[in-house]
């Protein structure tokens, strides 16, 4: 998978490259406008994430250019500002996603591969564990041929813990990739670890070979 | 005390000052001119009567006999004539005619007759003006004048004041509605009033000040929100990087969590703010029309999971729908912060109570005692409490009336549409 950094804050730029590294993309890199365009319009990316404040001019200019050269990007838009205009004219411009800096990079990670699922670029709509099947698109999950019932919540967090299976993953990103922003709760943790407690006493009952480790009281990891 | 007023009553007690000492003097000179001019009348008499006595013999033996009305004759020794001193005075004298004691002015003199060698007082009077009439007269007429010139003066500086004043009157009246806020300069009424040309621009000067002091703060907080936004993310990456590294490692792994956490707080508090600073500067600008039942009915599925982890009932009562020309994503953050608030300030087991009436939503909840001045309490264990703050600012933006009140052991926020 090929995947194109537009980030002009160099120390942001190299934690993500190196993530994104660790999880086997080949990555580019791009600092300023005018680099990032040339990069976008001619060569062929899975995936842009970009920055829309950028030295050089506006990352959402960027969007309009590959609009016009039909470029396909499965473009991410990662910014600091939180505005719902920039929003709503990237999303109009044919980005994927929108995320708020800060994020945490299992979420980053979770939005690329989900571009990617949606996408079928990456044959990830269905993934096997063992005697586990997790499908995506149906958002369902069979355990030795049974459907295994998870209400919505439940799909969420087991999709989120697939997605960044063997990493961990803290409580905190849990919370906010399947509550949203909303989840501020300082008693939220207890709350969190209640509801990954039924999520795994489903999964076992089911004796499905998906486990979810905890990891001292800072979160959790997918192990098969 | 109006200004008005207050002018009015000043100037009528300096006119009653006035009015009164000048009648006063005026009642003196005239009771003076009146007298000088009855002292002349009897000096004549006297004269009169001192060159007939002289002249005509037996004169003043008649006239003793006779005791005309205006004349009191009465013959002393030298000695006692040699004492008295030619003077004027004002006394009462008893006339029958009037049955009392009427008042009048009395010469009193001495004279030698040469006719007969003898020595006379004679007594001259006339009636003269009663001065307790002229007095009451003069009362009267101050008390007449004295009506009419407060009278005149009331109606009169009433109209050229409140003339006068207008543009000062137009110009607090702007003030009342001048709002910091929404950074519109106030209309300045026209005058050619040197004063309220110079209180025009003084205030305007005063006011355009604290707009661009107010714009460059809410600026800056938006830039500075901003800015930290990046760093943020920077620490959070490297850190959830280190912590993936040194996960086999407890102790560190939980110093790591630790910090995450943390900056997670930092990062919300900042985004809040942000929020707070673009809700009050108004860059919410598409209004549709919000079903806020619905809003809330959304909301409140987002927190059921929570809400029933901490085993709190929610009930809802009254079926009226209710919307509201606003924002949409207001609208939810709005009951996002309410509900929020319900849960984290619940008790276990508690209770949250939705009311819907015409034109009103109530949100109650079960939780530990009152709490005074509930939209700034910008600090508390479990939240930063800026999530009220935001409630109140976009109330205050769509004009909803938003009361709290501690009842029944409950807390209750309502929400009062126009």
């Amino acid at each position: 998978m090929k995947i194109l950094i537009i980030e002009d804050e160099y120390a942001l730029l190299q934690t993500i490259e190196a993530f994104l590294l660790q999880e086997k993309f080949v990555v580019e890199k791009a600092a300023d406008y005018n680099s990032a365009c040339e990069k976008a319009l001619i060569y062929d990316y899975d995936c842009i994430l970009l920055d829309i404040t950028l030295p050089g001019g506006n990352g959402l200019k960027i969007l309009e250019e590959m609009k016009r050269e039909g470029k396909v990007g499965n473009v991410i838009i990662i910014s600091a500002r939180n505005s719902l205009d920039d929003k709503i004219a990237g999303l109009d411009l044919g980005a994927d996603d929108y995320l708020t800096k800060p994020f945490h990079l299992s979420e980053l990670y979770a939005r690329i591969k989900a571009v990617l699922r949606r996408k079928n670029l990456d044959n990830s709509l269905t993934q096997t564990f063992g005697n586990s099947i997790v499908y995506f698109k149906e958002r369902s999950l069979l355990v030795n041929g049974e459907n295994l019932k998870l209400n919505r919540k439940e799909f969420d967090m087991l999709g989120f813990f697939v997605t960044n299976r063997n990493r961990l993953v803290t409580k905190e990103s849990l919370a906010e990739h399947v509550w949203g922003d909303n989840i501020d709760l300082a008693d939220n943790f207890d709350f969190v670890y209640s509801q990954v407690k039924n999520l795994r006493k489903k999964l076992k009952t089911a004796n499905s070979d998906i486990v979810i480790e905890n990891i001292y009281g800072i979160g959790y990891k997918m192990t098969i | 005390m109006k200004l008005i007023n207050y002018l009015i009553l000043r100037i009528t007690l300096f006119f009653t000052v006035v009015l009164l000492l000048w009648s006063g003097v005026y009642f003196i000179l005239q009771m003076k001119e009146i007298h000088d001019g009855n002292d002349e009348g009897l000096t004549n008499l006297k004269q009169e009567f001192v060159l007939k006595a002289n002249k005509i013999p037996h004169f003043v033996e008649n006239m003793e006999r006779n005791a005309p009305l205006n004349l009191i004759v009465k013959e002393i020794s030298r000695k006692e004539a040699e004492t008295i001193i030619e003077n004027f005075n004002t006394t009462k004298i008893y006339f029958p005619t009037e049955l009392e004691k009427e008042e009048v002015r009395m010469l009193t003199s001495a004279f030698h007759c040469t006719m007969n060698d003898k020595y006379y007082q004679i007594q001259f009077f006339t009636s003269t003006v009663e001065s307790d009439d002229l007095l009451k007269n003069l009362l009267y007429l101050l008390l007449g004048l004295w009506i009419v010139l407060i009278t005149t003066i009331f109606f009169v500086s009433r109209a050229i004041l409140s003339q006068a004043n207008k543009p000062f009157f137009s110009l607090l009246k702007n003030l009342k509605d001048f709002r910091l806020d929404s950074s519109k300069m106030i209309d300045f009424p026209e005058t050619r009033i040197e004063e309220y040309v110079q209180l025009n621009e003084a205030v305007k000067e005063l006011l355009d000040k604290n707009i661009s002091v107010f714009t460059e703060q809410k600026q800056f907080i938006e830039n500075i929100s901003h800015e930290l936004q990046t760093p943020l993310a920077i620490a959070v990456s490297k850190l959830e990087m280190l912590l993936e590294k040194h996960q086999t490692d407890k102790e560190q792994a939980n110093e790591i969590s630790v910090v995450l956490i943390t900056l997670n707080r930092m990062k919300r508090l900042n985004i809040n703010l942000l929020l707070l600073s673009k809700i009050r500067n108004r860059q919410f600008p598409a209004v549709s029309q919000v079903d806020l039942r619905k809003v809330l009915e959304t909301v409140l599925a987002d927190f059921e999971e929570i809400a029933e982890y901490k085993e709190i009932t929610i009930e809802t009562a009254g079926d009226t729908s209710l919307s509201l020309q606003m924002n949409e994503d207001l609208a939810q953050i709005l009951f996002t912060n309410l509900v929020k608030n319900a849960i984290t300030h619940n008790i276990n087991g508690g209770k949250i109570l939705l009311a819907y009436a015409e034109n009103a939503i109530t949100i109650s909840n079960s939780g530990n005692a009152a709490i005074t001045d509930i939209f700034n309490r910008y600090k508390s264990e479990k939240s930063s409490g800026i999530g009220l703050s935001i409630v109140k600012s976009i109330a205050n933006l769509y004009g909803i009336k938003i009361s709290y009140r501690f009842e029944n052991d409950l807390h209750i926020f309502e929400l009062k549409l126009k």
